[in-house]
């Protein structure tokens, strides 16, 4: 499914410098860059227009966190996928934003092949899963197992394929390694994962419901996930 | 492979000046100062025109001591404003002049004016440069100052008027070495609020440094890493080398700052100390990642009792040192960090050719006990245990198990149940 109409991605990044050559990278590359943001604010406001597939989001903006932007993204345009960008480790950040919808997570210094790949399955709904994101998802499962019970509810767990696949992931291994190591197809590793994320995703959404609800639906609905 | 091991920001540097701290600290003992002394003119004044009238002989020369003291109450006020001109000579000189005054009493007044009672033409005016020598020098000196003045007043005292006197004398030296102290006590607050802010200053701009170059540096060492690679050659060394800093600035900066972040958005903060000497593995763990290593954790801070979380760091470098020294500079290899609810797990995989079946166990028996003895020893020594597998052609995967202590064991389980 790569030869259709261009994917369309929005940059938001308050780097000058970093977002440019982003920008070209993707556009050298055939993608079609719709918008560029240099902060939460202009994002949200710039993605209703530019209507881009892919937002290639970076989790350290002025204005507001790249989780607060993330769901602002996800409410508003559900179309638009979040591919989430950042320096460092900010570990918490990252699965923050992982949970409220972003479909992937890359660091900044990954090289452009794995960018753009990146950007692509992005696109294509697939996720885009580090190592380092493996880890943080194989850490938060762990994390609601072992919150106490009754506060967080029926929490989601993994099966142990599920498991076993994001352990896998988290040391390194690609999808086709793991395929061949455990005799499935390369689509059934990627169902595997991308389920992962789809039960964390959808534990958060009931988690902020519970809790608007519990707050009088007055609250802003800010602890996301804290079981 | 660079392994950052202690870098430090301590670039930031104010000097203090205590000196300054202590003269802003004493300020407003010199202004009490300056008060009391004009309030002790008009006492001196009160008591020669309504109280002790008749037991002067002289009382329009009286008078005129007063008229000094009030012009000498002014000048010193006005000197001691700055505290440039509060010196050695200055002080002196106050005290000469107030006990000269003192003295002056003995050729204004009868003989036996203290008999009935009457103080020296002075009156409590003399302590002003007991005060004023217990600001400026401390207690020490203070006291001394006091000595000097209460032993001039004695001079003037007769026989039943000694015991009023030795009262006078008791308090001019409790005013001089309590005021000492006290100004003692002001300058040491004022250098430690000094230093405090000093401190809360640098550690504000480690933080903004912090900041910047996770801001910046940071960025353009990606961004140099990722363009280099591409160009190819020279340039791509240049590359590795950016991404190599890139990584150490990466662990420095997040584990200074990992905490501030994280409160701020909101989340739990995970990288506090723990309490009783914990520490968290994560961060020791990071310090290891390269442009070759990947290091992957949890976002909850991973708390092992320090030895521990130092040993299992160890025997983490010493599989990485190995995957380097056996599969060459290139072999890439990742650290998956896990906290499972009994136990912490480190697992170790690289992409290089992987160990031969029976190399281990060969080396082990040659005496050559490198990867065993280092990474098994240290593993069972704390209890724990290390599996190494391998595939030949597929790299090798070494994974490191160490129970929770019990303590932690109990107090987590209950909850669960």
């Amino acid at each position: 499914m790569s030869q259709h109409a261009p994917i369309r991605v929005m940059v938001v990044d308050d780097h000058p410098m970093w977002r440019d050559a982003v920008a070209r990278d993707l556009a050298e590359a055939g993608y079609e860059v719709v918008a560029t943001a240099a902060d939460g604010a202009q994002a949200l406001r710039v993605a209703g227009a530019a209507r881009p597939d892919v937002v290639v989001l970076d989790l350290q903006l002025p204005d507001m966190s790249g989780v607060e932007v993330t769901r602002g993204l996800r409410a508003a345009h559900p179309a638009a996928r979040v591919l989430v960008l950042s320096a460092s480790g900010e570990q918490q950040d990252v699965l923050d934003a992982v949970k409220a919808g972003a479909l992937g997570y890359l660091l900044k210094s990954a090289a452009r092949p794995e960018f753009l790949d990146a950007v692509r399955r992005t696109a294509d709904g697939d996720a885009v899963f580090t190592p380092g994101l493996a880890a943080l998802v194989l850490g938060e499962f762990r994390r609601l197992a072992a919150a106490p019970a009754g506060a967080g509810g029926d929490a989601p767990r993994l099966s142990e394929r599920e498991a076993e696949i994001l352990r896998m992931v988290a040391t390194g291994m690609s999808y086709k390694q793991i395929a061949s190591r455990l005799v499935l197809s390369h689509r059934t590793v990627q169902n595997h994962v991308q389920n992962t994320l789809g039960k964390l995703q959808l534990h958060n959404r009931v988690e902020l419901v519970r809790y608007a609800i519990e707050h009088g639906l007055a609250g802003e609905p800010e602890a996301g996930g804290r079981a | 492979m660079i392994i950052p091991n202690g870098c430090s920001f301590d670039t930031v540097t104010v000097t203090a000046t205590p000196s300054g701290a202590q003269r802003s600290s004493s300020e407003p003992l010199w202004r009490s100062l300056a008060v009391f002394r004009f309030v002790s003119v008009g006492y001196a004044a009160l008591r020669l025109g309504a109280v002790d009238q008749s037991e002067y002989s002289r009382p329009d020369w009286a008078w005129a001591v007063i008229a000094v003291m009030a012009a000498w109450t002014v000048g010193t006020t006005i000197a001691y404003a700055r505290p440039d001109r509060r010196t050695w000579p200055l002080l002196g000189a106050d005290l000469v002049v107030t006990v000269g005054l003192l003295l002056s009493t003995a050729l204004l007044q009868y003989p036996d004016a203290t008999v009935h009672g009457a103080l020296p033409v002075t009156a409590i005016w003399m302590a002003g440069p007991v005060l004023a020598w217990a600001v400026r020098y401390g207690r020490r000196m203070g006291t001394i100052a006091a000595l000097i003045v209460a032993g001039c007043d004695f001079v003037l005292q007769r026989g039943a008027a000694f015991s009023a006197a030795l009262n006078g004398a008791v308090l001019l030296l409790l005013a001089g070495w309590i005021v000492g102290h006290v100004a003692r006590l002001a300058a040491e607050v004022a250098t430690e609020r000094q230093r405090v802010v000093e401190v809360e200053a640098a550690s504000r701009e480690r933080e903004r440094l912090a900041r910047d170059i996770h801001d910046s540096v940071l960025q353009v060492l990606a961004l140099v890493q990722r363009r280099g690679a591409e160009a190819g050659g020279a340039a791509a060394e240049l590359g590795r080398l950016a991404g190599q800093q890139e990584a150490a600035l990466r662990a420095l900066v997040g584990g200074g700052m990992g905490g501030a972040r994280l409160g701020q958005s909101g989340s739990a903060p995970d990288v506090a100390p723990g309490a009783s000497g914990e520490l968290d593995l994560r961060q020791l763990i990071m310090s290891a990642q390269t442009d070759r290593v990947t290091v992957s954790v949890p976002a909850q801070a991973v708390l092992l009792d320090r030895t521990a979380a130092a040993e299992l760091t160890a025997a983490v470098r010493a599989a990485l040192d190995n995957v380097r020294r056996h599969c060459g500079e290139t072999t890439r290899a990742w650290v998956l960090v896990e906290d499972e609810p009994d136990q912490v797990r480190v697992t170790i995989r690289d992409d290089g050719q992987g160990i031969p079946d029976g190399r281990l166990a060969e080396a082990a028996a040659a005496g050559r006990l490198g990867v065993s003895h280092s990474i098994r020893g240290r593993l069972r020594d704390l209890g724990g245990s290390a599996i190494i597998s391998s595939v030949s052609g597929e790299g090798t995967e070494v994974e490191l198990r160490l129970p929770r202590v019990p303590a932690i064991a109990v107090a987590s389980a209950p909850r669960t149940a």
